[in-house]
């Protein structure tokens, strides 16, 4: 069954590949939108090709990726359905499942059905990459090191492998290590394969830009959107280095773009924030309002934007209350650093410092090096009187000299010259 | 940003990402190595040199079915993968020479999209590796060729600076292909002689007829006439393999340096038997960084051709891949009783019955490859291409594509040429001809005689790549069988 489902998919990614080559006169298909229409086209022959169905389920939720669309999910899910009423419980297919519900940001039930699989097959090493990722965003990084690591030692150099471990590395602190595997991974991918390419110069450039090397990050980024024009990904980062560098009109055409292509909330909060930095302040403050307005709808299923809405409600509404609230959800869910994070934040705006310093602590403990991160760990440390934590945190994001590292470098000279500051 | 939902995405579309090819020789014959198209070996060969018998060319070719026209960026080695040549040279099975090549990648037009440009703007056609009229390579590499022995690396560079060939773009770019080509040859003294880069892949093969359970074309029908199996000149059935590509690197150097004692052999003497195969390894990773350098572990092999994807069961591929040849005596069964015999004889093609000792020549150092070798001198059971140093080159004009089976003693399985039918060879050798080549000798064959672009009769032997403006390939009811009438390749 596996050998014929590997049939299937070969037989789609060879017909995929042999429409890129030869459709020259129509124009250029995205890998994802070839996959799909092989995979209808085989449908077509005989609908009862549930590995068909599963091949579908997987080009859909790839064009999901290429083109931010989440409701290609749901289409993914509908093919999938089909490819279980054909062949209930196919192995490929349950892959394929956890795959969505990772995409839909079910974490928990995610990992529940990934840990089934693992013991179904325990070395398939997509399912260790499933484990990494749930255990990852659930804020598991033991259990998400130690699937990642298994991964890389059943298949050696394997691109999924490499990537995921890449973002541990980020997480765990080390960015020249992660961008180490990042190029690597960058030299494997196949040419053809523009998106994977173009998701991967994009991810070296949000690591060059943690560390404040904003000429490679640009470059990479410029790379990126000619290697796949329009990318979403590539546009929000690249808004990220015209902010860096203070040309914020530039950063607003960018969003724009960007929420043009996915009009998502968080994309949205983003736009308005760049709109704010730009002096636009009444196109900022409609650009808040509908973010407020799309994320609450949202706000109680797993694929949501409650850590935008915690800092928009802590930061720009003035509304510390709904801002805890939504943090109080969210840390339900999961307690991952970035949410450790905005929970943290959360208390400090409701003046919770203690419990906010704890929250922070841990938000940190994994090692991450980021400006911003380290910024709110210096203002809470502030608020608690303990100046040297503050200061040793507001030093290490100012160090970083990206997004984030300016105000907290104002902040540690303020504190530098007027000690009293601390409370 | 967040991180899982992009994440997420990109490893599923990695890990269901099959490269746009499957099958033929190794090509695309082991579920790991569809996930690392290039570390992916698909071919393997070693032969004593057309031209000086007291040399061996060794060809490790990579990365298949690369379609010339796929840019921007083509077909470059992977800096990652370790590329090896491996010799056995005292018939324990366990390499006691090895040759590896490194691949740098050097990016220097940053702002140019492409890998190559030329004949545009200010940037001049390219003609050059290296200086003038290499100023369109964007994306150059060069590599070390290093010598193992004795534990002892030794970088055979020779002080220069090696270039792999990169594709052929085509006549704007690249407006004397031909000429880049032996740019490309580097002598590093010593007798040794290198070559690396992008080439018209030299396998043929009918794929989609051996796959669909050798349901070989009209006219040829799985069993070829005797007329079609003396052709050694014409096709009768499209090669699949026809217009595609494949990343070459080309070796050859001094029996002299092969040998237990550093001296040429008769062809009598074990001591002119090699084993040999070529190898891809990566280097081991860890989530957190390791001070210490982590360890290379082999990815992909190949000794015989068609062992893998022929012989070894599809349960057992990756095991194969990532083992040492010396430890092949876990999938001796595979060989001893071949699930492709019990295909033929399903067919209604005669077989011998198992055991089949008699393919244990191709894992073991026996007669007639080896024919001063006696009981004690077999070795373990090991994949290796045995090539016996001792039997000169067969002038080209004599060579045959069903090699030692036709008397053409060069030719596989005493090492492999790229003439060299290894289908149709293969395919025989497990019909049992090497037991009786009477009761067992079925013609079996697919009616793809010769590659598509023949082959060169000189170092580097390999054919310079095909032009990715004007690609094309060949199928069924196209022009491209010089064999069939009108030159048009059977459907059915």
């Amino acid at each position: 069954m596996k050998k014929l489902a590997a049939l299937v998919l070969m037989i789609v990614s060879v017909a995929a590949a042999f429409a890129q080559t030869t459709a020259t006169a129509e124009p250029k298909l995205s890998p994802a939108q070839q996959s799909t229409a092989v995979a209808r086209k085989l449908i077509d022959k005989n609908p009862k090709n549930y590995e068909a169905y599963n091949a579908l389920a997987l080009a859909l939720s790839r064009r999901a990726r290429e083109t931010s669309d989440v409701k290609l999910y749901t289409e993914a899910e509908a093919a999938l359905q089909k490819s279980f009423e054909i062949s209930p419980a196919n192995f490929d297919g349950e892959r394929i499942h956890v795959w969505l519900l990772l995409g839909k940001h079910e974490f928990a039930a995610a990992l529940q059905e990934a840990t089934k699989l693992n013991k179904r097959m325990p070395d398939d090493v997509m399912v260790y990459g499933f484990l990494t990722d749930a255990n990852v965003e659930l804020g598991n990084y033991k259990d998400a090191e130690a699937a990642c690591q298994r991964m890389l030692d059943l298949r050696t150099g394997n691109l999924p492998g490499v990537t995921r471990a890449a973002y541990l590395r980020e997480l765990f602190g080390d960015i020249e290590g992660a961008l180490d595997l990042m190029n690597m991974a960058f030299q494997s991918t196949p040419p053809t394969q523009v998106e994977d390419a173009a998701w991967i110069l994009t991810q070296m450039a949000h690591l060059n830009l943690a560390i404040g090397n904003l000429d490679k990050s640009e470059k990479l980024l410029r790379q990126a959107l000619v290697m796949f024009p329009g990318y979403h990904y590539a546009l929000g980062n690249l808004a990220k280095v015209r902010i860096q560098q203070k040309r914020y009109g530039e950063a607003v055409e960018l969003l724009q773009e960007r929420y043009e292509a996915a009009p998502h909330a968080e994309n949205l909060y983003d736009l308005a924030e760049a709109l704010q930095l730009a002096g636009r302040t009444g196109e900022a403050k409609k650009a808040f309002t509908g973010f407020e307005q799309k994320s609450l709808l949202e706000t109680n299923q797993g694929d949501n934007s409650n850590h935008e809405l915690i800092f928009y409600y802590a930061d720009h509404a003035n509304e510390p209350a709904k801002a805890l609230e939504v943090a109080k959800r969210e840390i339900a869910r999961r307690h991952d650093t970035f949410t450790l994070d905005a929970y943290a934040w959360a208390l400090y705006s409701n003046g919770q410092y203690a419990e906010a310093r704890k929250q922070m602590e841990m938000a940190l403990a994994v090692g991450i090096r980021n400006a911003k991160m380290f910024g709110h760990a210096g203002e809470i440390a502030l608020k608690t009187g303990d100046k040297p934590a503050a200061e040793r945190y507001l030093r290490q994001a100012a160090e970083l000299n990206t997004l984030g590292s300016e105000q907290a470098g104002a902040t540690l000279a303020k504190l530098q010259a007027d000690p009293n500051i601390a409370r | 940003m967040k991180p899982l939902k992009i994440l997420a995405a990109f490893a599923m579309a990695l890990l269901m990402l099959v490269p746009a090819s499957l099958f033929a020789s190794s090509h695309r014959e082991a579920p790991i190595t569809a996930l690392d198209h290039s570390a992916d070996v698909t071919d393997w060969y070693a032969f004593v040199s057309y031209d000086n018998s007291d040399k061996v060319t060794m060809i490790l070719n990579v990365d298949p079915f690369l379609e010339p026209s796929n840019g921007p960026n083509y077909f470059p080695f992977d800096p990652n993968v370790l590329y090896q040549m491996k010799i056995d040279n005292n018939r324990d099975g366990v390499e006691d020479i090895t040759f590896e090549f490194r691949f740098t990648t050097e990016i220097r037009l940053p702002d140019v999209f492409t890998g190559f440009v030329g004949g545009l703007y200010s940037i001049p056609p390219i003609t050059s590796l290296d200086g003038a009229g290499s100023e369109g390579l964007s994306l150059r590499q060069h590599y070390t060729v290093t010598m193992v022995k004795n534990g002892q690396h030794i970088v055979l560079n020779n002080g220069q600076t090696l270039y792999a060939l990169p594709t052929n773009v085509g006549p704007r770019t690249m407006p004397d292909y031909n000429s880049l080509f032996p740019q490309a040859i580097y002598d590093l003294g010593n007798g040794v002689k290198v070559f690396a880069g992008t080439v018209d892949d030299p396998f043929y093969i009918d794929l989609g007829a051996a796959f669909d359970s050798l349901n070989f074309r009209m006219g040829v029908g799985g069993v070829m006439s005797e007329q079609e199996d003396n052709d050694d000149k014409d096709n009768f059935a499209s090669d699949a393999v026809a217009g595609f590509n494949v990343n070459s690197i080309v070796l050859e150097v001094p029996i002299t340096m092969l040998t237990r004692d550093g001296k040429k052999h008769m062809a009598n003497d074990p001591d002119a038997v090699i084993g040999t195969y070529g190898a891809t390894s990566r280097q081991k990773l860890s989530v957190r960084r390791d001070p210490n350098a982590l360890p290379f572990v082999q990815v992909q092999r190949e000794g015989n051709p068609l062992i893998n994807e022929l012989i070894i069961g599809t349960g057992s591929k990756d095991t194969f891949s990532i083992s040492d040849p010396v430890n092949d005596s876990q999938f001796a069964n595979f060989v001893l009783d071949p699930l492709l015999a019990q295909l033929f004889a399903s067919l209604g093609i005669p077989v011998p019955p198992p055991p089949r000792n008699d393919l244990l020549l191709l894992v073991q150092y026996e007669p007639p490859i080896c024919p001063g070798c006696g009981p004690n001198d077999t070795g373990p059971v090991a994949d290796l291409l045995r090539l016996n140093t001792g039997i000169p080159a067969t002038p080209v004009d004599q060579q045959k594509r069903l090699g030692f089976l036709v008397g053409d003693n060069a030719g596989f399985p005493n090492g492999r040429r790229l003439i060299d039918d290894a289908v149709d060879i293969a395919s025989r050798a497990v019909g049992g001809i090497l037991v009786d080549p009477v009761k067992y000798g079925t013609r079996i064959g697919d009616g793809v005689n010769i590659n598509d672009s023949g082959y060169g009769a000189t170092f580097p032997y390999v054919q310079p790549a095909h032009s990715g403006r004007d690609s094309h390939h060949i199928g069924p009811g196209q022009v491209g069988c010089s064999g069939q009438p009108g030159g048009v390749c059977p459907i059915n």
